[in-house]
């Protein structure tokens, strides 16, 4: 089981032009501790959610406080926390920096395997526990956004991540790729943690986090929080 | 072919108008890459168009080089330039990134202890994937500068291609990190780094 810890953490950023070095604080100071294998994350366009994501894999550092995944520090330990923590991202065409999957994969496990046949090998096992043989030869802007989504969780999780954190995966599906996506998510057996605007996939969530004004203002049963939420965007 | 071999090739290619006396031998290689990419049945329509966007730069080369130097000089230039960029297209179109990824960390290896192998392949692979993203989107900014009667407005399609530009390496350099493929590998110099980015 993973455990994700925040404490105090805190992210502040430059006020643009500010000549005396102000800073504006757009998350936190949160405290808590994520064990659940499934937690979602709702809010507002500019929450803080894709703040608070971006911290469980060191892409965004805390200003003040720090988070730890399975005691590993963010920050300190940033290369290795990447190694067991995934992050996809809502455009998954930003993610897939090769011509086409199977390549996008084989980069993926450069680190893993360093065998050329090793690494075609696991691409293909990948590519196969997916179910996308049949479109990792094709260049990937000639894929469906769907099937776009699916390649960029096949490429994430090529590695055997023990934590996949996606910020909001299903906000370009359509309703059929989003009820596939997540049938996939369900079946993976990975701790995951995701934003997402879609309030059925947060209400079937084991916890939910509410973020509004960069503050947790409601963590815990996700009918609550979605019931939280709503009341919270539909007030004046 | 072997990797080796391919590169060496395009290297040859991309040297001969310096060493070449005449634009015979220059003409040659032009007949020879023609033949390869019909034997190869390479998409030799998409090679042409992508070599339409580079006739504006050629024409005001051979038209320096001539006032400069002389027109066999010039054509020689142009014609070496044309060579070398089928050949990098014969290259890039017969050859999968990883395999050429694998021939930059093989050839950067000896540079180790300066530079991380594994970064250099990645900048590369990242270059090539970048080529075709970009030349879309200098097309859909041209569309919708056309849509709103702006065509003929240079900056209406210039300031937003570099925009899209710009957020496209943003993105594709947090994409990068988000999967520690810029976090330091086995073969890195130096001590680690954090490879945190900054908050967006």
């Amino acid at each position: 089981m993973t455990e994700v810890r925040l404490d105090g953490a805190t992210v502040s950023v430059p006020v643009d032009g500010s000549p005396d070095r102000r800073t504006r604080r757009i998350l936190g100071p949160v405290d808590l501790v994520l064990t659940q294998r499934r937690v979602t994350v709702i809010g507002a366009n500019g929450s803080g959610k894709s703040t608070l994501l971006r911290l469980l894999n060191g892409l965004v550092s805390p200003t003040a406080g720090a988070v730890t995944v399975d005691g590993l520090d963010t920050v300190r330990d940033g290369t290795r926390v990447r190694r067991h923590v995934a992050f996809a991202f809502t455009d998954p065409i930003s993610q897939l920096v090769m011509p086409t999957g199977r390549e996008d994969v084989e980069l993926s496990l450069r680190r893993v395997h360093r065998s050329r046949s090793d690494r075609r090998a696991a691409a293909e096992q990948v590519l196969e526990r997916f179910g996308l043989t049949h479109l990792a030869d094709q260049s990937v802007y000639d894929l469906s956004g769907g099937e776009r989504q699916l390649m960029a969780l096949a490429v994430v999780l090529a590695t055997d991540p023990d934590l996949l954190v996606l910020d909001e995966p299903t906000t370009l599906l359509d309703r059929r790729n989003t009820l596939r996506l997540r049938a996939l998510l369900e079946a993976l057996p990975q701790t995951v943690v995701l934003a997402t605007h879609d309030l059925d996939l947060a209400a079937a969530s084991e916890r939910t986090l509410v973020v509004d004004e960069g503050r947790i203002v409601f963590d815990g049963d996700p009918a609550a929080a979605v019931e939280r939420y709503v009341r919270l965007v539909d007030e004046p | 072919m072997p990797l080796g071999a391919k590169l060496a090739g395009v290297l040859a290619v991309g040297i001969l108008p310096w060493v070449a006396a005449s634009v015979w031998p220059l003409a040659l290689v032009t007949a020879a890459l023609a033949g390869v990419v019909v034997a190869a049945r390479l998409p030799a329509r998409r090679l042409l168009r992508s070599m339409r966007g580079l006739l504006p730069v050629l024409v005001v080369l051979l038209a320096f080089q001539w006032w400069s130097h002389d027109l066999a000089y010039a054509v020689r230039v142009v014609v070496g330039i044309v060579n070398a960029f089928v050949a990098a297209g014969i290259l890039t179109a017969t050859t999968p990134v990883t395999d050429l990824l694998d021939g930059v960390v093989r050839a950067a290896r000896p540079l180790r202890r300066v530079v991380d192998p594994e970064v250099v392949a990645l900048t590369l692979g990242v270059v090539v994937r970048s080529v075709p993203w970009v030349a879309g989107s200098f097309s859909s900014v041209r569309e919708s500068a056309r849509a709103r009667g702006l065509d003929r407005d240079p900056r209406a399609v210039v300031v937003p291609t570099v925009v899209h530009v710009v957020a496209f390496a943003r993105s594709t350099g947090e994409a990068l990190a988000a999967r520690g493929l810029t976090d330091p590998g086995d073969d890195a110099p130096g001590p680690g780094r954090s490879g945190s980015a900054r908050p967006g």
